[in-house]
């Protein structure tokens, strides 16, 4: 494979992982408030449906991106309703969610099933886009991917470096001694979720309006349940994040490329390695108690009880 | 969504009203035609083609039917039993309309021998059921003639669905008939073993861009292959439907298949009674198979051509799979002065010289 | 009282999702009642419109009395998508190797089959739980899409059927599997076949292990409170394990009922990663829920799901509502079930902890007795 080659495969990667960047980034600030929402996948679908109404309607790319994020937050606060306020099992919600959001999304689309919209115009950036290799790989892009850094940059900076991400942490932790210090655990968990909800409603809208771009029932494809595996396969650090979810966009890229090229691997293989090297991760952190608790929030999963 | 309480009484009462007296006004000697579309009609593709071809023969045929479509019908048990549910309720002529569709199909006809059946791309018939599909083959060598004489790459990309024979033909006559015009050609397929999957599709379309392919081709369902050549700045020829409003520049041409005389045809045969189990293949001659939306930027010369083609073929005086035709190793599978039978057509197996790559197994 | 509560609640879950479901149809100009009418009568109003319920209730009431295995041990399993690819991908290699061992034999093996190819991917993830500590519902959504592309794999290499290869078509499916393993048709002229009676089996055999062996007593202590299990001298592991298996292997069966059961009579793919379940894995766990992980109530609930997508199919046609609405419908009977089980918590509230007492009574006073 040549150096052109490579790059250009880098390039598509970045593309291909850009959903999974806005999901599992989300998905990742929740579960570091202590929720795990299974949701991902329902959220996303019906992020991407919006999305792509807002944007046949009015052509409007802000638009879209504000409506697919905002039904994001939408269907993310049915499911804090449903376990921060009534204290649902946080699993059996987030399925719920999923369920919710695969019909919902397909129910809302009818009038829009396999319709196709022009597509988002790629930005290069003056200048930067003109370095050598970086430019191409970094700077070439639709503005939405440029949002997916920026969204890199101030997850990293909100959890590692302020003071309310410093406490989303503790809360994710250990709830009940925050509660003790005086934090709202709901509250904060809630924004969390919606957070969480926005960023897979973009994720979506992303796929529907920039990446496909059209509207198809369940066009998002699995890419909730891999971007819940990304957080995982991350130990929950946004930087592995970013990585794996331009690598897992990689795997998809290069199967066409290597087809391309006369060499024959079969595909369901290839498919397989990113759920594969999610366990293999997942065996080694949850090996030992000190690895886990390196690694996962501590509360992860388990429902809080404010007055217990 | 929004409605008020209001809205939704009224809405009730006259739905309720509607639906009492619709129940009453249907026309007892019409002819019940039932449509079973394996995905959402939407607004290009394969069972959008389809269902222009219902409107058309409902236009043709005025009050003399009446039809219903299911759309998003996944093949297997599924289908079986939304064939069984418009037999009962009615339905005197059902047209099925992809490929899985065939085994249940033939079951669902044996139950109901009465009625008339018709499954599309099938190779399977029975007394009351026949096949029809379209020579697409002959519309892929149209477009072959215009890829050959607008690449500049000499490298024309196709993304395939299934390694199929229908598929292979399809590869196989684009191939030949853009080394009919230029004889450097070569064809690099990629496929995504899905009919229907527009981010896979994007990518391989992206692949085939960066492997030097400038123009793109695709066997495959949605717009996303001609949506990401405009993006990228190269030509693309489109498949089932015009799709030139997705990529005004990049669409060279659309090789498009249309149901409309052939469904019209197949009703007035059930009306008159005088239908019987065909196994039809149309093609260019009978209407079936046609390219539409042609880009502007073609020339004149080449546009000639391949009317002068079309022409040809239509009159039996040109044949895509005219010998001599080399496979890959350079062996001849036609000789020269013949050309293939249905039979061997409906088994190709071998890409014929000038498509890269082997068919996956 | 009690009781009654506990049933009342969620049909008033369901009964608000109908009527929200009714907003839905009368947006898309269709009368809710006569709709709703339309597809009670489909899945239940006539003998055949009962045995196209009962086939599509047959999975989902497998994996959900696999489901109330899982959760009454506290174990979450995600996994019964997964868990059914691979019972049906096991029972299909004993239809393929043995096609020749009479029906009174070979139908029992590839159900065995079945059950143990889903048993195995349970126990995988179970495993993993008990040993390495590795949550089980990250563990189940992982394999679920590595058991799909498994079957992809393997159906388009070593199981194809040679036909296809020889045509040239290629499709992605094996050979018409041995007749003598297609599951019996029960009433002459519709579908209802064999499996049906497999899952009611299965479904009462599930309620005696839970409550009437030492098994499901470990299991279910296991679940109440794994600490005093530990020391009772019950294995946690072993049973986390087992709890996974058992949830697996019912999932595996009802895959090899829906492969046996089938029109076709063989495996087959569309080659995308979503299988072809019809997300049986994933909605059991909701007939589960509302079935208050009973393995008996769960068959109400089954049928209630399946009656659900048989009448959707009907209503569709009568009055070319899409499907859509269905599956939305679906989704909101979900949402509200789980977000009933708050207002189940608060009505019961006053005997919640007599309930839990009264459970640990009965607990201690089954292990004295075993």
């Amino acid at each position: 494979m040549d150096k052109h080659l490579v790059l250009s495969i880098l390039v598509a990667a970045i593309g291909a992982g850009t959903p999974f960047v806005f999901a599992a980034l989300g998905e990742l600030v929740t579960e570091k408030s202590g929720v795990l929402n299974l949701g991902v996948e329902g959220m996303m679908l019906v992020g991407a449906v919006t999305g792509f109404i807002a944007m046949t309607k009015s052509g409007s790319l802000l638009l879209a991106v504000v409506c697919g994020m905002a039904s994001g937050v939408a269907m993310a606060a049915v499911f804090g309703l449903l376990t921060l306020t009534l204290m649902a099992n946080q699993v059996a919600s987030g399925l719920a969610l999923t369920i919710f959001g695969v019909g919902l999304s397909a129910f809302l689309g009818l009038d829009y099933k396999s319709f196709s919209l022009p597509g988002v115009n790629e930005l290069p950036l003056p200048l930067l886009s003109e370095l050598p290799v970086v430019g191409k790989l970094f700077f070439s892009h639709d503005i939405l991917i440029y949002a997916s850094f920026i969204l890199f940059a101030g997850v990293s900076w909100f959890l590692y470096r302020t003071k309310a991400g410093l406490i989303l942490r503790g809360i994710g932790e250990a709830p009940k001694s925050a509660h003790a210090l005086g934090y709202n655990v709901i509250k904060i968990r809630y924004m969390a979720v919606l957070f969480g909800g926005a960023m897979a409603g973009l994720g979506g809208a992303y796929l529907s309006v920039a990446y496909t771009p059209v509207w198809v029932e369940g066009m998002v494809a699995g890419r909730g349940w891999v971007s819940l595996a990304l957080v995982v396969f991350a130990t929950w650090r946004p930087a592995r994040v970013m990585f794996g979810a331009y690598l897992f966009g990689a795997i998809t890229i290069a199967q066409f490329h290597i087809q391309g090229l006369g060499i024959e691997i079969p595909s369901q293989l290839l498919s397989m390695l990113p759920y594969l090297a999610t366990i293999i991760v997942l065996v080694v952190i949850s090996r030992d108690a000190k690895t886990i608790r390196l690694n996962s929030p501590a509360s992860l999963g388990i429902t809080y009880h404010p007055e217990a | 969504m929004n409605f008020s309480k209001k809205q939704i009484v009224a809405s009730l009462v006259s739905l309720a009203c509607f639906a009492a007296f619709s129940m009453t006004a249907v026309a007892a000697d019409k002819l019940k035609v039932g449509f079973v579309y394996v995905s959402p009609i939407g607004d290009a593709g394969w069972t959008y083609q389809h269902n222009q071809g219902r409107l058309e023969m409902e236009k043709n045929l005025g009050d003399k039917v009446e039809t219903k479509f299911i759309e998003s019908v996944p093949e297997g048990q599924e289908a079986e039993r939304v064939i069984r549910d418009l037999a009962k309720s009615g339905y005197d002529l059902i047209f099925t309309t992809s490929f899985g569709y065939m085994n249940p199909t033939l079951k669902v006809a044996k139950m109901f021998p009465g009625k008339y059946f018709e499954h599309s791309t099938g190779y399977k018939t029975a007394r009351n059921v026949g096949t029809y599909m379209c020579r697409f083959y002959e519309g892929r060598y149209m477009a072959g003639i215009v890829a050959g004489k607008m690449t500049k790459s000499n490298t024309l990309g196709y993304i395939a669905a299934f390694p199929i024979p229908e598929v292979i033909r399809g590869i196989n006559a684009y191939t030949l008939g853009a080394k009919s015009v230029n004889p450097d050609i070569k064809v690099k397929v990629i496929w995504v073993n899905s009919w229907f999957d527009p981010g896979k599709e994007r990518e391989a379309a992206e692949a085939l861009i960066t492997q030097g392919a400038d123009v793109i081709t695709h066997h495959t369902d949605s717009t996303a292959p001609v949506l990401t050549a405009e993006e990228k700045g190269v030509y693309a020829i489109a498949y089932h439907s015009d799709m030139s409003k997705y990529g005004p520049k990049a669409q060279l041409v659309a090789v498009t298949h249309n149901y409309g005389d052939l469904y019209t045809k197949i009703a007035k045969a059930v009306l008159d009674k005088t239908w019987k189990s065909e196994k039809i293949w149309n093609g260019v001659k009978e209407g079936s198979i046609k390219l539409a939306g042609m880009n502007p930027v073609v020339p004149k010369d080449v546009v000639a051509l391949v009317e002068k083609t079309r022409q040809g073929i239509a009159d039996g005086s040109i044949h895509p799979f005219q010998g001599p035709v080399k496979d890959q190793s350079g062996k001849v599978v036609v000789e020269a002065g013949k050309s293939l039978s249905d039979k061997e057509l409906l088994g190709m197996n071998y890409y014929v010289e000038g498509v890269q790559g082997d068919i996956p197994k | 009282m009690k009781s009654v509560i506990r049933l009342l609640i969620p049909l008033c879950a369901v009964l608000l999702a109908l009527l929200i479901g009714a907003g839905m149809l009368l947006s898309l100009g269709a009368d809710p009642l006569s709709g709703y009418l339309t597809m009670f009568s489909a899945a239940f109003g006539s003998v055949e419109g009962f045995s196209e319920t009962a086939v599509k209730s047959i999975p989902l009431l497998l994996v959900g009395v696999g489901i109330c295995i899982a959760f009454r041990a506290n174990v979450i399993n995600i996994g019964g998508e997964g868990q059914m690819v691979m019972g049906a991908l096991l029972a299909t290699s004993v239809a393929l190797t043995f096609p020749d061992v009479p029906s009174s034999l070979l139908i029992p093996m590839v159900l065995l089959a079945g059950a143990v190819g889903g048993a195995f991917w349970g126990a995988i993830a179970g495993a993993l739980k008990a040993w390495f500590n590795v949550s089980e519902i990250l563990s189940t959504i992982m394999l679920n899409i590595v058991a799909v592309q498994f079957m992809n794999f393997l159906l388009r290499g070593v199981m194809i059927d040679p036909a296809e290869v020889a045509r040239g078509t290629g499709i992605p499916q094996t050979m018409r599997l041995s007749p003598h393993a297609d599951l019996p048709i029960l009433i002459e002229g519709m579908r209802m076949h064999l499996g049906v009676v497999v899952a009611l089996l299965v479904a009462v055999g599930a309620y005696f292990l839970l409550w009437r062996t030492s098994m499901g007593f470990r299991l279910r202590a296991v679940g109440f409170n794994p600490d005093a299990s530990r020391y009772a001298g019950i294995s946690v592991p072993k049973n986390v394990t087992a709890a996974l298996a058992f949830s697996g292997a019912m999932a595996g069966i009802a895959g090899a009922i829906l492969v046996f059961g089938s029109e076709s009579h063989r495996m087959v793919t569309d080659g995308s990663s979503t299988g072809f379940t019809g997300s049986a894995g994933f909605n059991g766990i909701v007939v589960a829920l509302l079935a208050g992980l009973h393995p008996l109530w769960s068959i109400p609930s089954a049928l209630l799901f399946g009656g659900m997508l048989v009448g959707a199919n009907a209503l569709q046609r009568a009055a070319q509502v899409p499907s859509a609405l269905i599956i939305a419908l679906n989704g909101l009977i979900v949402v509200f079930v789980v977000s009933s089980e708050f207002f189940k918590k608060r009505l019961l509230a006053s005997g919640r902890v007599d309930a839990e007492a009264r459970e640990e009574n009965t607990l201690q006073k089954e292990k004295a007795d075993a």
